[in-house]
């Protein structure tokens, strides 16, 4: 069946993703990246241009390059807002006959629709030569605030680019989807999508029957953005230098376009890091010799740099949950959409609000052009037979030696799967062994959740670590456990059920999760400290069993060395220091390493001798 | 015979199933490769900044100190670096005296010179390919 295209029209820019083996997936476009700038240009040879092309020489041809379109599509020229944009837009434009608005690219006037329409064209293009299908239909979307004028709009530039438009989908629609957050009735979500130029507020409600979302809140700023924030970096450092060195930058170009750099690589590490280095050397120069900028800036001070956008935007959340007659503990879900909800601050302030996580984990430039797709998969059918699987939400495990919780299926594996491991007795002449089945992603057993535990015996007398017992775990499609435990050298098996085990609420999963989360270091610890004993458990052990095999093969004197390491490491054993315990493990073992290097030189030695009374006869 | 039917729907779509699986994983592994292919943009994105300042360094350097043994040492590190770009497969990109193209180049200031319009008068960055693809075009000044 052909492919119907998810299309995320945006303002500065725009995305296409499609379905692909059940998922969506972002497509590249030509120049290899995965948003496409939505500009347009005609070049004095008369050679459209669209996207990042266009950008590039946006400056040697302003009248004839066409940005943010999306801020006229569909509208009447008498609109207040046009008339606002007039002034901050470098190109021509006027009002059309029919009391729209026309603007000027080359000698020809256009509809925004038709500027739009290059835009689409392009992203057409460039996801055929990707996919190598030809492509026919699109879902387009659209802010939640756009009237029935700039909807109609939005299909007609899908027309003019010659696709055929399913439908003309709600952004924050677009972004719930993709977050499968529609499914479940009874929803109201919130999306807040901070981009690049625009600020728009959502809010969304699934209460009447699930797939059904109703928009019954939309709030914003159209002129409040990441841009914004750029800008208020950039301002600092020109401040700072001039307060430094008393050379103001912002006169010089050159120097402005580094400091613009600078000032939006500073904000994208502050997403990551606590502080960042602005590092310009040679940035200007005067009489005394060139000037470099240093400075650091930290997280704190950038937060506070642009306090006052982040306020603006949650007031304007508040004003919409007032406008919908919500409070913030009405809302179900959140979701944050835009290159801007990385900054921490941000996601904190959204957090704080509402007094609960957001959605947040798939990149917010790529989350609406995703949730077209998936709106296009569902209208197209490829979501109809798709066989729904599910994952393990946390993982599942047996008690191994010092209580320790072994892993064998990880959270988030999907199922029906099957996973087999060997394990081994840990103590000499043990003839049964307790499987007991553990959940969670703690590392010590004790701490996660029992599901259920058997005993498989009949194992033969053996050394410890001798024996293969398989253990092996099966998830069966309806999320049912089966362990099972077989003795390969019998043959004897044992095995357990456990029902219901999969499917724990969603509080109950969350709860053990951030309970991993919240324990993380001092369970790495506690873990590292059994590890370290059965280490050197092991050690003593082997030692014994080879100095008893050889016998009077290795030197009285280097044994009684062994013996007194072997008991101070046992003093150590049993107290909690684990560098100690580390130290004199190694002692330990770089003696027995000598003495299983005489022992390997003596047998050699013998051996000769063998031979040679062989030889003899 | 509803069996039957039953049966071959399920037949068919393990098989199904199967074929997606494998061709995923023919997909994947030619994602893989391409991934590979510039798996060290970003990286060399990285040490171009750093380039950057050196090549500003050494246009900035005063006439007298052009022939001190010293900056010769230091300048000469970086054509390690531009060795080092080199053997990753990373081509500059030529500007000067040709005409614009934003296929290659950025436009970041229209200058009155007496080139020819559309002319680039100065390279302000610049431009790189790897592997055939621009991974950062040229900044430049172009004549009225």
């Amino acid at each position: 069946m052909a492919k119907i295209l998810g299309i995320d029209l945006g303002t500065t820019f725009s995305a296409t993703a499609i379905i692909e083996n059940n998922e969506p997936k972002i497509i590249e476009n030509r120049e290899g990246t995965r948003t496409t700038p939505s500009v347009v240009a005609l070049t004095k040879n008369n050679e459209r241009l669209v996207g990042v092309t266009a950008k590039r020489q946006q400056i040697t041809n302003p009248q004839n390059t066409i940005s943010s379109i999306k801020r006229l599509l569909g509208r009447r020229f008498s609109d207040k807002e046009i008339q606002n944009d007039k002034k901050l837009l470098p190109y021509e434009f006027k009002e059309a006959s029919d009391g729209g608005v026309e603007v000027k690219m080359g000698d020809k006037w256009h509809k925004p629709a038709e500027i739009s329409a290059m835009i689409l064209q392009k992203l057409k293009q460039d996801a055929e030569e990707k996919i190598g299908e030809k492509i026919t239909q699109a879902v387009i979307t659209c802010p939640a605030y756009f009237d029935d004028s700039q909807r109609k709009a939005t299909k007609i530039a899908g027309e003019i680019a010659g696709l055929d438009v399913k439908m003309v989908l709600n952004e924050p629609t677009a972004a719930a989807l993709t977050y499968g957050l529609t499914k479940t009735k009874g929803q109201q979500i919130l999306v807040y999508d901070f981009g690049g130029g625009t600020f728009d507020v959502s809010i969304l409600d699934v209460t009447k029957d699930p797939d059904t979302v109703e928009v019954i809140g939309v709030g914003g700023d159209t002129h409040l953005g990441g841009d914004d924030f750029d800008q208020k970096i950039m301002n600092w450092i020109i401040e700072e230098f001039k307060k430094d060195q008393g050379i103001d930058l912002s006169k010089d170009q050159l120097a402005l376009q580094r400091v613009k750099e600078s000032a939006e690589k500073a904000k994208i590490e502050l997403s990551t890091t606590l502080e960042t280095e602005i590092n310009i050397p040679f940035v200007t120069s005067d009489s005394s010799g060139p000037k470099h900028l240093f400075f650091k800036l930290s997280r704190a001070q950038f937060q506070d740099l642009v306090k006052e956008y982040i306020e603006k935007s949650i007031k304007l959340v508040e004003e919409t949950l007032k406008g919908a007659k919500l409070k913030p503990k009405d809302i179900e879900e959140i979701v944050l959409v835009g290159g801007q909800t990385r900054t921490p601050a941000i996601q904190e302030a959204v957090k704080n609000l509402f007094g609960k996580e957001t959605n947040k984990s798939i990149n917010p430039d790529e989350v609406v052009a995703m949730g077209a797709a998936i709106q296009a998969g569902i209208m197209g059918g490829d979501a109809k037979e798709v066989l729904l699987l599910d994952a393990t939400p946390l993982s599942l495990g047996i008690e191994t030696l010092g209580s320790v919780n072994t892993v064998l299926i990880p959270k988030n594996t999907i199922y029906p799967v099957n996973k087999t491991q060997i394990f081994s007795t840990a103590a000499e002449g043990q003839t049964s062994v307790e499987v007991h089945v553990l959940q969670g992603e703690r590392p010590m057993a004790s701490d996660n959740k029992t599901l259920g535990r058997f005993m498989l015996d009949g194992i033969p007398l053996a050394p410890r670590g001798v024996p293969q017992i398989e253990v092996s775990f099966d998830v069966d499609s309806n999320g049912i456990l089966n362990v099972s435990a077989k003795d390969k050298a019998t043959g004897k098996s044992q095995s357990i059920r456990v029902e219901g085990s999969i499917g724990m609420s969603k509080d109950e999963i969350e709860k053990m999760k951030q309970e991993a989360q919240i324990h993380e270091q001092e369970d790495k610890k506690k873990k590292e400290l059994i590890e370290a004993k059965n280490l050197a458990d092991n050690l003593i052990y082997s030692w014994e069993k080879t100095s008893k095999d050889a016998g009077d093969k290795i030197d009285e004197n280097l044994k009684k060395q062994v013996e007194e390491k072997i008991d101070e490491l046992k003093k150590v054993k049993d107290k909690d220091n684990i560098e100690e315990l580390k130290s004199k493990t190694n002692d330990l073992s770089q003696i027995i390493q000598k003495a299983g290097a005489e022992l390997y030189k003596k047998t050699k030695d013998d051996k000769d001798t063998e031979e040679g009374e062989y030889k003899k006869k | 015979m509803d069996k039957k039917k039953k049966k071959d729907e399920y037949l068919e779509n393990w098989k199904r199933e199967r074929a997606s699986f494998l061709n995923y994983k023919r997909e994947e592994g030619e994602r893989i490769d391409k991934v590979i292919k510039f798996a060290n943009q970003s990286l060399i994105l990285e040490i171009l900044n750093i380039l950057d300042n050196i090549y500003i360094a050494e246009e900035k350097l005063p006439k007298d100190l052009e022939e001190n043994e010293w900056v010769k040492g230091i300048l000469n590190t970086k054509n390690q670096i531009l060795e080092f770009l080199k053997n990753q497969r990373v081509e500059q990109i030529d500007c000067l005296k040709k005409e614009f193209d934003p296929n290659f180049h950025e436009a970041v200031e229209m200058v009155e010179s007496n080139s020819k319009s559309g002319i680039i008068i100065k390279e302000i960055k610049k431009g790189y390919i790897l592997n055939g693809r621009v991974i950062r075009p040229a900044k430049v000044k172009i004549a009225k």
